[in-house]
Formats: structure tokens, sequence, C-alpha cells
């Protein structure tokens, strides 16, 4: 099981604490997150499946946002934070 | 939820939406309810056929575009059904599978919502970037693409604007609900005599001073249409290459903005009480802002083809944007105008331009600004 950790604006759409999940990668992880809390739905990622610009994944603290993305396997993974990046003004 | 007396300038900002309530006499004005904190919203409006329902196109730096309703003149809002790209289904339908056939593009911005027409009580249109039309005949509980534009044979021609490539104006024919115009940026209007089954480009008369080819069927940069209130067939026209108006249903448009010298803008409104004048707040066509340095708002008479500066060069000195939503007018006589700036200022005329006032309140940049609730709405 991965234990997922969201951020506090999340949390207003998601899981008001932690919450494990099972999965294979990234995308179906959000998949299961997404179905225990429908409210996430496009908030972390758009139409076409892939994370907002300002959405970020670490996975076991290294961030696969702008790199291997929802494709990312999670095998032997522990832990996923899921943030929203520096951005605004 | 019943009418009550009170007028209602719905202000969509940078950081959020804010309703300004003032009296009947529109002397006294408020800042009322906030909401949408943080995020960008284009567009505010109130829907007239049923009392205190407002929608907002609200636009998320992090988590996406929505659209947010108030049943209660913007007290407490709710997210309702936000349509996806053509072939995805309604936001708020269903959660379906990873596996379910993903559309290539997201929606990037919902840029305006329209009520339908008053035998339509249901309807409501919404424009969004990339040049999408969407209906709702259920007041937004579920969304259908207008596939004649959101698959236009043309579509991969199309060229955005600098704001993106926005659906932004959404007008209805009041003599009938099957007739429909629409705007968008770089591309021009479109109207539609079937309910939006097939369109007609309308954009003849108007220049594309950034285009080779000085006068194309689309291309043109429309940035604002309104309807004259008492004549259905004229338009009034802001496009990024001059102010224009039509009266035969936009097949052809007339340059009325030049002895303005530049006719660059971005805004246009045209007051029910008042027919046949229109206004518009001129730009510096670089700059983007009041060249005169000061506020100025233009009114046009299209009686007489003639222009009038409604504001003294003392009034509000400074540099002031203006964008495309940016102007409003309400249903009273002598009607408000009522105009939003980039630099958060709310400038506010009850009498048809005489005596203008600011709002004593700096919002944060100001996209969109609407009347809601006045007498006659």
């Amino acid at each position: 099981m991965i234990e997922v950790h969201l951020d506090s604006w999340l949390r207003s759409f998601g899981p008001p604490s932690n919450e494990s999940v099972e999965a294979d990668s990234v995308a179906h992880l959000l998949d299961e997150l997404e179905r225990r809390y429908p409210r996430l739905r496009f908030k972390l990622r758009d139409e076409t499946g892939q994370l907002r610009k300002y959405v970020r994944v670490f996975v076991d603290g290294a961030d696969i946002s702008g790199t291997t993305g929802v494709a990312t396997l999670l095998s032997g993974a522990r832990s996923i934070d899921i943030l929203h990046s520096i951005a605004g003004g | 939820m019943a009418k009550d007396s009170k007028l209602r300038v719905l202000v969509g900002t940078r950081k959020g939406t804010y309703i300004v309530e003032g009296d009947a006499r529109r002397k006294q004005w408020k800042v009322g309810p906030r909401a949408h904190a943080g995020s960008d919203v284009y567009h505010v409006v109130a829907d007239p056929r049923h009392p205190g329902d407002v929608y907002a196109a609200v636009n998320n730096t992090f988590w996406g575009p929505a659209i947010q309703r108030s049943r209660d003149w913007g007290k407490t809002w709710k997210e309702i059904a936000t349509p996806l790209t053509p072939n995805a289904k309604a936001r708020k339908a269903q959660v379906a599978a990873a596996t379910e056939s993903l559309p290539k593009w997201a929606i990037n911005n919902l840029w305006h919502i329209e009520p339908g027409h008053p035998s339509e009580s249901k309807t409501l249109y919404l424009g969004a970037d990339p040049h999408l039309l969407f209906r709702t005949t259920d007041l937004g509980e579920s969304w259908e693409g207008i596939e004649s534009i959101n698959h236009h044979p043309d579509k991969p021609k199309w060229s955005p604007g600098a704001g993106g490539a926005c659906l932004h104006t959404i007008l209805l024919d009041p003599r009938d609900a099957r007739r429909l115009y629409v705007g968008m940026s770089a591309v021009g209007t479109f109207r539609s005599e079937d309910g939006g089954a097939t369109w007609t480009p309308t954009n003849k008369g108007v220049e594309t001073p950034f285009l080779p080819e000085k006068f194309p069927e689309t291309g043109q940069c429309v940035h604002d249409v309104v309807a004259d209130a008492a004549d259905p067939d004229t338009f009034y026209r802001q496009d990024h290459g001059g102010m224009y108006v039509s009266h035969d249903r936009m097949d052809t448009w007339v340059r009325i903005g030049k002895p303005l010298g530049d006719d660059f803008g971005f805004t246009v409104g045209s007051p029910s009480a008042t027919p046949g004048k229109a206004y518009f707040v001129r730009l510096d066509g670089e700059a983007r802002v009041t060249g005169e340095g000061h506020f100025q708002v233009h009114e046009w008479t299209d009686k007489t083809r003639k222009w009038r500066k409604l504001l003294s060069p003392k009034a509000f000195v400074g540099h002031y944007g203006v964008q495309r939503e940016g102007l409003a007018t309400d249903h009273m006589d002598p009607p408000g105008i009522y105009v939003g700036t980039t630099t958060g200022q709310l400038f506010i005329s009850p009498d048809a331009g005489k005596t203008w006032k600011l709002i004593p309140f700096d919002f944060p940049g100001i996209h969109s600004v609407e009347v809601a609730n006045s007498p006659r709405a």
C-alpha cells in the first residue's frame, strides 16, 4: 500500500487525512483516488489525463511531474506527495 | 428566490468574484459578497429568468476551469457540471475509468456564460478556449458540445488572439431563439439561423491589419460585440481592427471609429433605455491603455453618426486598461454605465455618462462587469 499525502488545499476536494492506496502507476493511483473522491477529478489532471501545469507529484520524495508524469511506475514505492507548485502573483 | 430592489454589479477579477450592491437610485454602493478567492474569474452573469441565480466562469491556476453557480445573489456558491472537450462526457456526470477514450487536448479557460432565450428557461450557452461552444438545457446539470463550431472544418486554420483561442461573445436574437451569433479571437463573428446546426461567417467589411489579406472572410480578431436593444438587426463591434456597426444582422460592417483616430479597444455596451447609442472605451493600440492620459468613454449615436466624449480630461487622470467584458450597462432610464479596469477601478455613471463615480474599493484586476436585477432585467 502507498501512503498518499495531499496538501491542505487539495484536502478540500479529497481525503481529510493521509490515504492508503494500492496502485502500480501514478495514473492508476490517481484513478483510485478520484474514484473514492470524485471532486478530485479534473483538479489534478485535465481531460487528456496529464497532470495540470501547477500540480506536483513526488514519489518517495522525487518529483516526477516534469519527467515520467502519470506513467511513472510505483513498484516498491512507499509514499506519494501531491502538492500545488509555486505559482501566481 | 424573490426579486429584491437591489441593483448588483457582478465583477469578475484576477482574484475572485465580487458582488457590488447598490440602491435603486444608484447612489449608494457597497462591496458585498466575495467568492472564488485566488481564481481568475473571466465572467460573472445573472440569469434574469431565475432571479438570484448567478453563474461564474472560474479559471483556477492550479485546478483548472470550473463553472460555479449561486442561487442567492452570490452569498453562497457551488460548482456545477463543467463541460469537457469534445467527445468527453460532462464533468460531473460520472467518474469514468482511466481506460476511457481521452481527448487530445483540454479546455484552457472558460470565457463567457450566456443565459438562453426567455422561451428556453433552462438553456445556457458557454464559450471556452480553444474555440469551443457548449449548451445546456438543464441549467448546467449536463452540457452538449455545439459540434458545428467545436469540429468546424476550418478549425485547424483558426488562430488564437493574445488572450487565447477564446470564444468570448454569444448573442441571442430576442425574436428567434434559433438565431445565434458568436465571436471568437482571432477568427471573427459567425451567425446561425438554425439553433447552432450551421454557421455563416459574418465579417464582411472588417479589416485585419495584422494579416496579409485586408478583408478576409474570417481571421478577424473580434474583441466584443453587442446588439442594439431596440433593433436586434443592429450590432456594435469593437474589433482589433477598429470600431464598427452593422445594420443587417452582421452581414456587412461599416467602420465608425476612424474619426477617433486610433479606434482600438476591447469592449462595447449598448443600453436598452437609449437605443441607437453605444459606448466604447478607446485604448491606445500599442499600449493597450487609455491613451489620452485619463479615463474616457466614447458615446456613439447611430442616428446622427456622431461621437461624443463623456468625461473631462481632469476627471480621472491615469492610464487605464479595460478588457472585453469590462463595460456593462443597466436597463434603467437614464442608463447606468459601469466600467472595470485592469488595475481594479470600478467606474459607475448613473446617468448615461453625465456624472461618474469611482467606487472606493481597489479590486484586483477586473476581467468582467455585468449588471443584475435592474428594474427591467
